[in-house]
């Protein structure tokens, strides 16, 4: 890779990717994708780190077609999912080793376009769904005392994982046909797993929040069990009736969801100091 | 008090943490792994994984779109943790007057480190004009640095000088505050309220309201059940030692949530099956609620 190798007019060597450019890719991606994140432009510096080896072949060392695509990928703000991003990368890839200089534009359009579409699909199966299903799951089994269910989000995530790398070569090998078909099938997919996501958030408002009533209600000389009321309504009709209220006050404006941590903190706190309400 | 070696391994660990969340994702960068991590590191697993399990619930669902910061809830976690093994203290009342409040001011910490990687990509575009491969890595390699330090510094600052202010508290709920200690205890079991409500903000709960209602309501009928049931049984167990009689009775533990979540993966499961037969008819369509997939 010296900077005298004969380039061919479309200004790259001619490199094809090999199987270790891959593993190359992967690894950087799965050790340092976000190092260099920032409020800026995000992903940008590190959209070039994963991919530099690589098109240091793919157009030769210190070449000015190096530098352009360089500067081409680091300048622009990127940001998408850290689950998917390698399918961009991998099209990219394919596209730049056949076209070299002249699909720069095409793919600075084309990081542009998939980065918000990859990032709605990404953050809602990886972001929210799988955490929130093994996470709860592992939190669950955690209060009773049990860490297992820590290891079983681990298992899930090193599939996970497998199944980033795995993405790199088929989107490579697949291009932009393969968005279109994975967009359909997750798609799919999500919004099963939101069915799981819901069922799942369902049961933890019964089993997780832990409060009842035991307010002393005293009507002239009769004492009422508030508790015993609901509970023969339906059990933990409490805990279901706080989630209702926090969902309605998140709806408010200018609520965040901190605000919103600190505002059943500090009720939480004053209606038990109260006696009020108790850990149940 | 705190060893100085514990005192490392949590400072590392609050650096690995954050490296893990953001790239392999391990899980290694959760509230309940937090808190299983720094209980065993503490000598108290349990402690530990109550207050990481209660944390991880209390922040399901934040934040986690798009790059906005969060709440520092692992770090919340190693501090409320690690002193409420330390100091001795509840650990209802760790998670509420420790965990959430550190964890959101490490907000700041965590503002200020992807503020620091802002003039790190400058530098890196920099390089790249120079076509300074070397200096780029370095470059790019100093965010990590900073991401690791806003959750270091922190950490390893108020381990090594928090113990006083943290006896003082205990000591404080202990004795003439015992009121709000139990205001605190109660706070610990409300907060997990907020994460179920903010997923429920984003999830498609119109859609799927009937999934909600049967997931609430399988497992708060057989929630109590268990719970009543292993209460009975240990009421007769004691009755039957008692009188030195010999019963026959099973092993009754509380409600595994592992079965409650097969039951909403069986849902799921016969609901992407039907919607699969559907979609393969040509005039129905599936569209995720909220996917802007058309961009495509």
């Amino acid at each position: 890779m010296s900077s005298n190798e004969k380039l061919l007019p479309n200004g790259t060597t001619g490199y094809k990717l090999t199987k270790e450019d891959f593993a190359q890719i992967n690894r950087r991606n799965l050790i340092g994708f976000q190092a260099g994140w920032n409020y800026e432009r995000m992903q940008h510096s590190g959209y070039l780190w994963i991919i530099l080896p690589q098109l240091r072949k793919i157009y030769g060392d210190n070449t000015e077609g190096l530098k352009t695509a360089a500067r081409t990928h680091c300048a622009p703000f990127f940001n998408t999912s850290n689950f998917l991003n390698t399918i961009i990368t991998g099209i990219d890839l394919a596209i730049e080793e056949e076209e070299g200089l002249q699909s720069l534009e095409t793919v600075a359009s084309l990081k542009t376009g998939l980065m918000g579409p990859l990032a709605s699909i990404g953050d809602s199966i990886f972001g929210s769904l799988l955490p929130t299903i093994f996470g709860a799951l592992a939190a669950n089994m955690a209060i009773a005392g049990n860490p297992l269910g820590i290891f079983i989000w681990i298992a899930v995530n090193i599939v996970v994982d497998w199944f980033r790398c795995k993405q790199t070569h088929i989107a490579y090998d697949q291009g932009m046909k393969l968005v279109t078909t994975m967009s359909d099938q997750l798609n799919a997919i999500t919004d099963a797993a939101t069915v799981m996501g819901v069922f799942m958030v369902g049961a933890l408002v019964s089993t997780n929040v832990g409060i009842v009533i035991s307010a002393p209600i005293d009507l002239g000389g009769v004492t009422v069990d508030l508790q015993h009321i609901c509970n023969m309504i339906c059990p933990k009709l409490v805990p279901a009736a706080l989630v209702g209220a926090v969902y309605w006050l998140l709806g408010r404006k200018g609520m965040t969801s901190t605000k919103a941590i600190f505002i059943v903190l500090i009720v939480a706190i004053v209606l038990g100091g109260l006696g009020w309400i108790a850990k149940g | 008090m705190i060893a100085w070696w514990q005192i490392i391994l949590l400072t590392l660990y609050a650096g690995f943490q954050i490296m893990d969340e953001l790239h392999w994702y391990s899980s290694a960068g959760s509230a309940v792994f937090s808190g299983f991590i720094t209980g065993l590191i503490m000598g108290d697993m349990a402690t530990g994984l109550y207050i990481g399990g209660s944390m991880q619930l209390t922040i399901l669902g934040v934040g986690t779109f798009g790059g906005a910061s969060r709440i520092d809830a692992n770090s919340g976690t190693l501090i409320a943790t690690a002193f409420a093994v330390s100091s001795g203290m509840d650990p209802e009342q760790a998670l509420a007057v420790l965990g959430v409040p550190v964890a959101a001011i490490l907000v700041y910490t965590d503002i200020a480190g992807r503020f620091a990687n802002t003039f790190f990509g400058h530098m890196c575009d920099a390089d790249v004009e120079k076509m300074n491969w070397g200096a780029y890595n370095v470059h790019y390699w100093l965010g990590a640095v900073s991401w690791m330090l806003s959750r270091m510094l922190p950490v390893f600052l108020a381990l090594a000088f928090g113990q006083p202010v943290v006896e003082a508290i205990t000591a404080a709920l202990n004795g003439d505050f015992a009121w709000l200690g139990a205001g605190l205890t109660v706070a610990g079991g409300a907060l997990p309220a907020v994460g179920f409500a903010i997923l429920l903000r984003y999830l498609p709960v119109k859609k799927h309201i009937a999934y909600l209602i049967l997931g609430f309501v399988i497992a708060a009928l057989l929630g109590t059940l268990f719970t009543n049931v292993a209460g009975v049984a240990g009421d007769v167990a004691t009755a039957a030692a008692a009188t030195e009689t010999a019963i026959n009775g099973g092993d009754y533990n509380s409600l595994s949530m592992l079965t409650i979540a097969l039951i909403g993966f069986a849902l799921a499961y016969i609901y992407y099956v039907q919607n699969k037969a559907q979609a393969a008819a040509p005039a129905a369509a599936a569209a995720v609620e909220g996917d802007d997939d058309d961009e495509l």
